[in-house]
């Protein structure tokens, strides 16, 4: 479908996403140059760390020390039409680049941009024979979440009842930064957040940093993977793999609810932000039974926590949606005989084992599961930055083995949109850190052609929305309700 | 380009704004200013920015005077440019936010204000600015305060405005004259022959857009670029173009004397919640609810069906649908059976001129479909131009929108064109608003200069200086001309003066011959408010420009260090 070559730079690119049965938003730019560094020393120097056996054939083809940008890395033939190249703007420098959320928003209020944009995305959505909606990968912390935000308000007003399915971008950011490029960076996200919100289905927002405020915390840690956060090859790898199994269900052939459906089963009650999980790779250990992986994980769930909030104890959530790849051919490898050992085993499908362990996980959270085959590729130019402790499929290795030699080639994945309470430290502390700016911070950004008053509107827009998350416990209540039986 | 560059005209009052620098530009100075974002970053100095500012989009080396001197070249066959030069238009709506130098922003902004309110004009309004501040500063170098020369310009302009109104031609706007006019705004910025086919297109397709007793809405006049063939085969269409096709093999390519039916009506079947899973128990249960569904989808295009059956009887007259929303392949290809061609996904801007052009109303439901709705078109044809392809929707009657299709081999070309074509519009649109035209190849400054000098010895004190200066400046526009076309500017403008003078007509330059000719016998005309902004606005800023002139030096300074 074309998903996998484009999503995998995805981190923080505003990219878009072209598959058939979808359209399309085309919000390119070139990379940061100096970000991505050449995939063999990356890839080199994550495994050097792990056992000092350096995994240099893996690195395939171009992997030459001149790979710079992000579309050396993309192995999919885009159209030409599909690239909108904003040439008022520098990507990379101390000077001219897109910086702010209101430099984006009027990028896309002048009549000849707009009139190319729409005319781009016209092209490929006359082509559409079922057009389902679209889905926005827009970055948050620099100008891009102004134009992703006139974007989204484009498709909204022209395509109305269709779903339009918001990913917000943070690349992983350095611990020390300047304050106060810092405060604007966290403006950006939070008038992105607000706005996107208001035009879009569903918004998630999806970043390995530990946080979007305007204090950095460290990135978050996989256990089999090791990635070099600085490195945007990485982290945006991590986070398409994500992204690839977050989007399944309405990207099947098979499954039958469009994307609109899918946003409006997570986005009740107003509540349309929704988290991001992922376990890449989920730990199973080679030829084990999806029940048995399952119930090895009863007391601690697997997955990391994608979208920069503060993770919580508590597994307590509105609603999910939990994609599951690249287990189920392993199950009839050990079907156990005589009595089930647990509820879990008892199960026909793989789908109603993934839902009988969600019922268990989450009672009360309206979920729904899906459990696809094919798992999740990784072959260059996916970096290789796992852990030597998986073999060639994912999967882990029996201590006897020792360690693997080759290189892992796909993993299976389990990764879940939520919507769910721990949403509302990340919005209420966006809402807390931009209350009380400076005025001379104000009169500079007046420049940037961003009004207070509507500055103040998408505060408000955020703190409405991060009420909708609030439950009667207290946010960050210590209770636990995951205790299983 | 560099031929028709004479000597470069750096004038003292040039030290904030730097015309003549030549080729010798300053060293590109890094300097500390306020990003848009607030905080400080490297930028680079004000006189680089307006350099860049104007050269922006074509070589980077270009100069601010050479660059908008060139386009200024009027009529008949001035020496062919090798490259024409882009439109000053195009520039400064890029230029704009890049510019950080206070008066190259200032004049910027009267140039755009220029373009917005008469869509021609910019480059006179430039050099016009440019050439007062230059005269002024002659007198003021010599000790004259500013107050007293911009007093003086504003005595010189009332008399300047009073010329105007006095040698203004009121006449009817027939054809003739509006292509004299198009013709001469056009000629300015593409090669003859190019323009000459432009011009018939812009005022034809001005005309018919006319609805007497409204004001005229450029907007309905679509202008649609195709890459292909070259320049000269841009055309007026009295119609429409759809950058898209329709979607079926076997719908008609080409449909002469055809109904047109305009709808915004999902012809799509779209899932909805019935189908995502958890309203139904068995596979067969769902079949029969998505088969229901269908249904509604399948009604719909009954209902069309029925219509086209009904207009078209068993004649050989053609049915076209144009809607706005999805056609999904089922509902294609019962419209295809049929023999109805059916586009989807219509743009939304191209909805609201569909009506225009081909009559009838456009359709929210299929439920009130009456032939009355229908409009007519006498030829919609495909045409497919490598994996693009083009509906043509032509030859309607009475159409109250056009399209002009530009053709071009290139990009460059392409968007060439476009401004010329914007520019030349904007120009009969304005002649016709007007009801006036004046004499256009400089005859009118010539004019103006004239009287100035002869209204001189009325204005009491100093001021008279002030006027001389406007006189002066203002014939900066028939010495451009003149060298642009490759003659003397000094010789050209005396025997022009000369000619003025003895003959007491408007006078400008002929710049096949260099010789003074009469403007209104060659069919010269220029827009009446296009002059009247020019000098409304230029003596404006370059009044206020020169009472900040000292604040403005001490910026410069502090720039500079």
């Amino acid at each position: 479908m074309g998903w996998d070559g484009t999503g995998r730079d995805g981190a923080a690119a505003a990219a878009a996403v072209l598959c058939r049965r979808d359209g399309a938003v085309a919000d390119y730019r070139d990379r940061p140059g100096g970000d991505c560094a050449p995939r063999d020393t990356g890839s080199c120097r994550g495994d050097a760390a792990g056992d000092g056996k350096g995994n240099p054939g893996a690195a395939g083809p171009g992997a030459a020390p001149s790979v710079r940008l992000w579309s050396d890395f993309l192995n999919v033939h885009l159209h030409p039409r599909s690239l909108y190249v904003i040439r008022q703007y520098l990507h990379d420098g101390d000077c001219g680049s897109l910086e702010a959320f209101g430099q984006g928003e009027s990028l896309l209020q002048d009549p000849a941009c707009l009139e190319e944009l729409e005319d781009r995305l016209h092209f490929f959505v006359e082509e559409c024979d079922y057009l389902q909606g679209f889905q926005v990968l827009c970055d948050l912390h620099n100008g891009f979440s102004g134009v992703g935000a006139k974007v989204t308000e484009l498709l909204h007003d022209e395509y109305s009842r269709k779903g339009i399915l918001t990913w917000g971008l943070t690349p992983v950011l350095s611990a020390v930064g300047d304050p106060q490029k810092s405060f604007y960076r966290v403006m950006n996200t939070a008038l992105g957040i607000a706005h996107l919100c208001r035009h879009s289905s569903l918004f998630c927002p999806l970043s390995l940093n530990g946080s979007l405020g305007i204090k950095p915390q460290p990135p978050v840690t996989f256990p089999y993977i090791k990635y070099d956060a600085s490195l945007d090859y990485h982290s945006s790898a991590i986070v398409a793999a994500a992204l690839d199994a977050l989007t399944a269900p309405y990207r099947l052939c098979s499954c039958q609810g469009s994307m609109l459906h899918f946003a409006d089963s997570l986005t009740f009650s107003g509540r349309k932000v929704v988290a991001a999980w992922a376990a890449l790779p989920l730990p199973a250990l080679s030829g084990s039974s999806l029940p048995d992986i399952l119930s090895a994980h009863q007391q601690d769930l697997p997955w990391k926590l994608l979208s920069s909030c503060r993770e919580q104890k508590l597994s307590c959530c509105f609603a999910q949606s939990v994609v599951l790849r690249g287990i189920c051919q392993e199950k009839s490898s050990s079907s156990c005989p005589g009595q089930p050992r647990s509820p879990l085993h008892s199960c026909d499908s793989p789908e109603q084992v993934l839902q009988q362990f969600l019922h268990t996980q989450f009672p009360g959270a309206f979920s729904t599961a899906h459990v696809l085959q094919q798992p999740c590729d990784t072959r260059p130019p996916f970096p290789q930055f796992f852990s030597p402790l998986l073999t060639t499929r994912g999967f882990l290795l029996d201590k006897a083995q020792g360690f693997s030699s080759a290189g892992v080639e796909s993993i299976p994945v389990l990764a879940a949109l939520q919507s769910s309470p721990g949403l509302l430290p990340l919005l209420s502390g966006l809402c807390r850190e931009l209350r009380a700016p400076s005025a001379r911070r104000w009169s500079s950004l007046g420049t940037a052609g961003l009004e207070h008053d509507d500055f103040q509107e998408a505060l408000e827009e955020l703190r409405t929305l991060a009420q909708c998350y609030e439950t009667g416990l207290g946010a960050g209540g210590s209770e636990d309700e995951a205790d299983s039986d | 380009m560099d031929e028709w560059v004479g000597k470069e005209r750096g004038g003292p009052a040039a030290s904030h704004v730097c015309w003549g620098r030549g080729a010798a530009h300053p060293p590109r100075a890094a300097r500390r200013l306020v990003s848009g974002s607030g905080d400080i970053k490297l930028t680079k100095d004000g006189n680089v920015l307006l350099q860049e500012m104007v050269s922006w989009g074509c070589s980077s080396h270009g100069d601010l005077g050479r660059d908008l001197r060139t386009p200024l070249s009027e009529r008949e066959s001035h020496p062919p440019l090798p490259h024409p030069p882009l439109s000053i238009e195009s520039k400064m709506s890029l230029g704009m936010r890049q510019i950080q130098h206070p008066t190259a922003s200032l004049i910027a902004k009267v140039a755009t204000a220029q373009d917005d309110i008469t869509g021609d004009g910019t480059t006179s309004n430039v050099l016009i600015i440019g050439e007062l501040l230059k005269q002024a500063d002659l007198y003021i170098s010599e000790g004259l305060h500013p107050r007293i020369v911009a007093e003086g310009f504003e005595i010189a302009k009332e008399k300047a405005l009073e010329v105007l109104e006095q040698v203004k031609v009121s006449k009817e706007m027939d054809r003739e004259t509006l292509i004299d006019v198009a013709r001469t705004s056009l000629r300015t910025k593409v090669h003859a022959e190019l323009a000459d086919i432009l011009t018939e297109a812009v005022v034809d397709s001005v005309l018919t857009v006319r609805k007497p007793g409204e004001p005229i809405d450029l907007y309905m006049v679509e202008i649609m670029e195709m890459k292909h063939k070259s320049e000269t085969d841009t055309t007026l269409i009295r119609g429409l173009v759809l950058d898209h096709g329709a979607r079926h093999p076997d719908m008609k390519k080409r449909v002469e004397d055809a109904f047109v039916l305009t709808c915004n009506v999902s012809l799509e079947y779209e899932k909805t919640e019935v189908s995502s899973g958890f309203f139904y128990k068995s596979a067969e249960e769902r079949e029969k609810l998505v088969k229901a569904e269908r249904k509604f989808i399948e009604d719909r295009v009954n209902k069309i069906i029925e219509l086209k059956r009904k207009v078209c009887g068993d004649s050989d007259k053609g049915f076209v649908v144009i809607n706005q929303k999805g056609i999904d392949p089922f509902s294609l290809d019962a419209l295809a059976k049929e023999g109805i061609v059916a586009l989807r996904r219509a743009k939304r801007r191209n909805m609201e001129r569909l009506t225009l052009a081909c009559g009838g109303t456009a359709m929210n439901s299929v439920e009130d479909l009456t032939p009355d709705c229908l409009g007519h078109a006498g030829l919609v044809y495909e045409y497919t131009l490598g994996e693009e392809k083009y509906t043509f929707i032509e030859k309607c009657e009475n159409p109250r929108s056009v399209t002009l299709l530009i053709r071009g081999p290139n990009k460059h070309t392409l968007t060439q064109i476009k401004d010329a074509v914007r520019d030349g519009l904007r120009a009969v649109k304005n002649a016709i608003e007007d009801g006036c035209v004046v004499p256009g190849a400089g005859a009118l400054e010539v004019a103006v200069a004239n009287a100035l000098v002869k209204h001189k010895p009325s204005v009491k004190g100093r001021a008279q200086l002030g006027v001389q200066a406007f006189a002066d400046a203002l014939l900066i526009i028939p010495k451009v001309l003149a060298q642009n076309s490759g003659y003397d500017p000094q010789e050209t403008l005396v025997k022009v003066q000369a000619e003025h003078v003895e003959s007491g007509q408007l006078t400008g330059v002929d710049l096949s011959t260099g010789e003074p000719m009469v403007a209104a016998a060659a069919g010269i005309w220029d827009n009446y408010n296009v002059k009247k902004q020019l000098l409304h606005s230029c003596t404006v800023i370059a009044s206020n420009i020169l009472l900040v002139d000292e604040i403005m030096r001490a910026g410069m300074s502090s720039l500079k260090g």
